[in-house]
């Protein structure tokens, strides 16, 4: 073996050796993971076949730029859980049933993991995502009001329509309706539910290892 | 492999001190045999530096006033955020780092390109994915994965296009006259060979196909990782090390120290992305092990100060004179400032508040359009003349282009390390509410409409200097394809 080929093996093996710590582990082990048999049920639970075309409107339109989805172990803050956004830290598992786990780089919004315990009305959540600082004052978050209908009203006023004052109202005789991708959309956020104990975490023993 | 034994395999086989130099007759036929292919890639990685840092600018406006354009579908935060990253990062950066790393590889290697076509048609391809992948996320298509938000088939288009231009490197190197091996082209090839693999295989996992989600934020903060680590981080360093020497006169002082540098850096960066995790779903281990490699980065970082200060010494004056060396020192400047950024972001109690503000977004501004972009932009400086036969047009548009970008950079990293810490230690603070956090983040964000403002004006001076350069070419008609390079491809 030449001098060139060890430099290139080196380099390789280098280069490698993350390669099987952090890709080859993470596929072996954390790939494999299974779902567990609680008393109640399994965990975590199964999406519903709406959250899961939900998932893919939240990918679609880039919440994940905005919010993250885990909540950090107490070892390193605290501030996640007394913010209430979950009553204990993430953990692999919970992602187990996402095609794309959205975890986030930035929290230029709140964490959203258990964002369906805290907000579990699907009204404020249209309401929000039509207009967020008709609901929350101040909010920057941006308007989603392409996921949303303007429709004639044909004679009883329909029951999704998103009540709305002021200027954003529609005009006499026009209400405002979710698409379909908006209830998919609000089906997902509300089955962000990361409330369950699981083995290796409990809210009790919040501090994992 | 001990150190001993790296050392005197080193100096048997290369001569690390400076890039050896070349014939004249030599130099012009590599010149004319790359300069259809480099001129198409430096020319369209320009023009989506100008639109990604435009559409960057764009999304920093809709921060401050979430009023501007909103509702529309088109322009929603969440999508041209995405594809202002994309762009910089796979439109221009990596296409701009892979036509510097032909120029260098071939005038190192002492080789001339044969198979232009080839070379132009991948740079096409290359094109035409970021081009249609970027429609795509605008009219989401988006995998929302971070940095890999590309549709399945615009990252296997990409791909495809960058094993077509890659492999001209590694080609360029194997057909070598029989000469030293020097320090850049250690640098190039590793960065050649590992992004193609990190790009497969983390689109493998994560967007042709789906591994299960508890799996999946290790692989991505890999990808990560090694994507600025591993591919703009070694291209960018390459270019200094061939750059500087040239144009001072000075040798390499310590090659031992470039060794160390060269080896640790590779197994640090390697292994550094988990920071981004730090505190989250993943085994415990993974974390712990990014700390102490991102930790140890410090040592690569001191090898390669040493080699890039001694070369500089006595020698001050120069960076007056020269674009070129006032370019790529300030790359190393910005080099510093993120090493120590992302050592600081590694420390838990710091990652604890820094993490998910604004200061991760301009730790990757910094090591992206600081380091690699301010380095790449003086080899520009170097090659484009020499590629050409043109000079360049008005060193007054070199110097508002230098200064514009300097300060937008410098802006950034000052806004988002203040800013970062501001709303860091306010979100730390359960007592505030988040409303309120978005109060104490606002100041900053707008100083980072003002960097970005700066970064894409500096962009529009340097493509203002092409666009002239290819007037004076017309006007010298200077031919795109020379007659050698034609028969032959
Ligand atoms: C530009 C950044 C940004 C983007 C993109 C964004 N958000 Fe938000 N989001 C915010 C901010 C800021 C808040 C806090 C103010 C508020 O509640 O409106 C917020 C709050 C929320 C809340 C309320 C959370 C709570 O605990 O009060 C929900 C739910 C939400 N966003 C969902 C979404 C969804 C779904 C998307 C994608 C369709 C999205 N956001 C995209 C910035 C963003």
């Amino acid at each position: 073996m030449n001098r060139l080929s060890s430099l290139f093996l080196s380099v390789a093996f280098l280069f490698l050796s993350a390669w099987l710590g952090f890709v080859v582990y993470s596929y072996l082990e954390l790939g494999r993971m299974k779902p567990l048999e609680g008393s109640d049920g399994v965990l975590p639970p199964q999406l519903s076949g709406q959250a899961i075309l939900g998932a893919r409107v939240y990918a679609a339109n880039g919440c994940v730029t905005c919010h993250s989805q885990q909540v950090r172990q107490t070892s390193v803050t605290h501030s996640d859980i007394e913010r209430n956004w979950g009553k204990r830290p993430s953990v692999a598992r919970d992602y187990l049933r996402d095609q794309t786990a959205f975890l986030g780089m930035m929290r230029i919004g709140p964490d959203l993991s258990n964002v369906g315990v805290r907000l579990s009305n699907p009204r404020w959540h249209y309401q929000h995502l039509y207009e967020p600082a008709t609901v929350v004052a101040g909010s920057t978050m941006p308007s989603y009001r392409y996921l949303f209908r303007l429709q004639k009203i044909q004679g009883q006023p329909s029951a999704e329509a998103i009540s709305l004052v002021g200027n954003h109202a529609p005009q006499e005789g026009y209400e405002v309706v979710p698409t379909q991708e908006a209830k998919n959309l609000v089906a997902y956020l509300l089955s962000l539910q990361h409330d369950y104990t699981l083995p290796e975490v409990s809210p009790e023993n919040a501090s994992t290892h | 492999m001990n150190q001993d034994s790296m050392l005197s395999q080193a100096q048997a086989m290369s001569n690390l001190y400076e890039p050896a130099p070349l014939h004249t007759v030599m130099r012009s036929e590599i010149d004319s045999s790359l300069r259809l292919p480099l001129l198409l890639l430096v020319r369209t990685s320009t023009f989506w530096l100008v639109m990604g840092s435009f559409l960057a600018l764009l999304s920093a406006v809709k921060l401050v006033i979430p009023s501007f354009l909103d509702g529309i579908s088109l322009f929603t935060y969440g999508r041209i955020f995405p594809v202002a990253c994309d762009l910089l990062v796979y439109g221009w950066a990596t296409p701009a780092g892979l036509a510097i790393s032909l120029w260098f590889m071939a005038r190192l290697c002492g080789t001339r390109l044969h198979y232009t076509k080839v070379l132009v048609s991948a740079a096409l391809l290359w094109n035409a994915g970021i081009f249609l992948s970027s429609l795509a996320l605008l009219c989401g298509y988006s995998t929302s994965v971070e940095l890999l938000e590309y549709p399945a088939w615009g990252s296997f288009l990409l791909f495809i296009a960058f094993l077509l231009m890659g492999i001209w490197v590694i080609l360029l190197f194997a057909t070598r006259q029989p000469r030293s091996l020097y320090l850049s082209q250690w640098y190039f090839l590793t960065a050649i060979c590992s992004f193609p693999w990190a790009y497969a295989t983390a689109n493998m996992l994560l967007v042709w196909g789906h591994i299960q989600g508890s799996a999946q934020g290790p692989i991505h903060f890999w990808y990560i990782s090694n994507l600025f680590g591993l591919w703009i981080t070694p291209l960018a360093l390459g270019m200094a090390f061939y750059l500087i020497p040239k144009i001072t006169g000075a040798s390499i002082n310590s090659y031992y120290l470039g060794i160390v540098g060269f080896f640790s850096l590779l197994l640090f960066a390697a292994w550094s992305g988990m920071t981004f995790l730090l505190g989250g779903p993943v085994p415990a281990w993974m974390v712990s092990a990014s700390i102490v490699a991102t930790t140890l980065l410090a040592l690569p970082m001191a090898a390669l100060l040493v080699n890039f200060f001694k070369m500089l010494q006595g020698k001050e004056t120069m960076l007056v004179k020269s674009p070129v060396l006032r370019f790529t020192y300030v790359g190393i400047l910005f080099f510093i400032i993120s090493m120590v950024l992302v050592m600081i972001h590694a420390i838990p109690c710091f990652n604890a508040i820094l993490h998910f503000t604004d200061y991760t977004a301009g730790l990757l501004v910094s090591l992206l359009i600081g380091f690699f972009g301010m380095t790449l932009f003086g080899a520009l400086y170097y090659i484009m003349p020499r590629l050409t036969g043109v000079a360049w047009f008005s060193t007054q548009l070199i110097l508002r282009h230098f200064w514009m970008i300097t300060v937008g950079v410098g802006l950034m990293v000052f806004s988002s390390l203040l800013g970062g810490m501001v709303e860091g230690i306010a979100l730390n603070d359960p007592v505030i509410a988040f409303i309120n956090v978005l109060s104490y983040a606002a100041p900053w964000r707008w100083l980072m409409v003002i960097a970005w403002l700066l970064i894409f004006l500096g962009s529009i001076s340097f493509i203002r200097l092409l666009i002239l350069m290819r007037w004076q070419m017309i006007e010298e008609s200077i031919p795109l394809v020379s007659c050698s390079t034609a028969s032959n491809s």
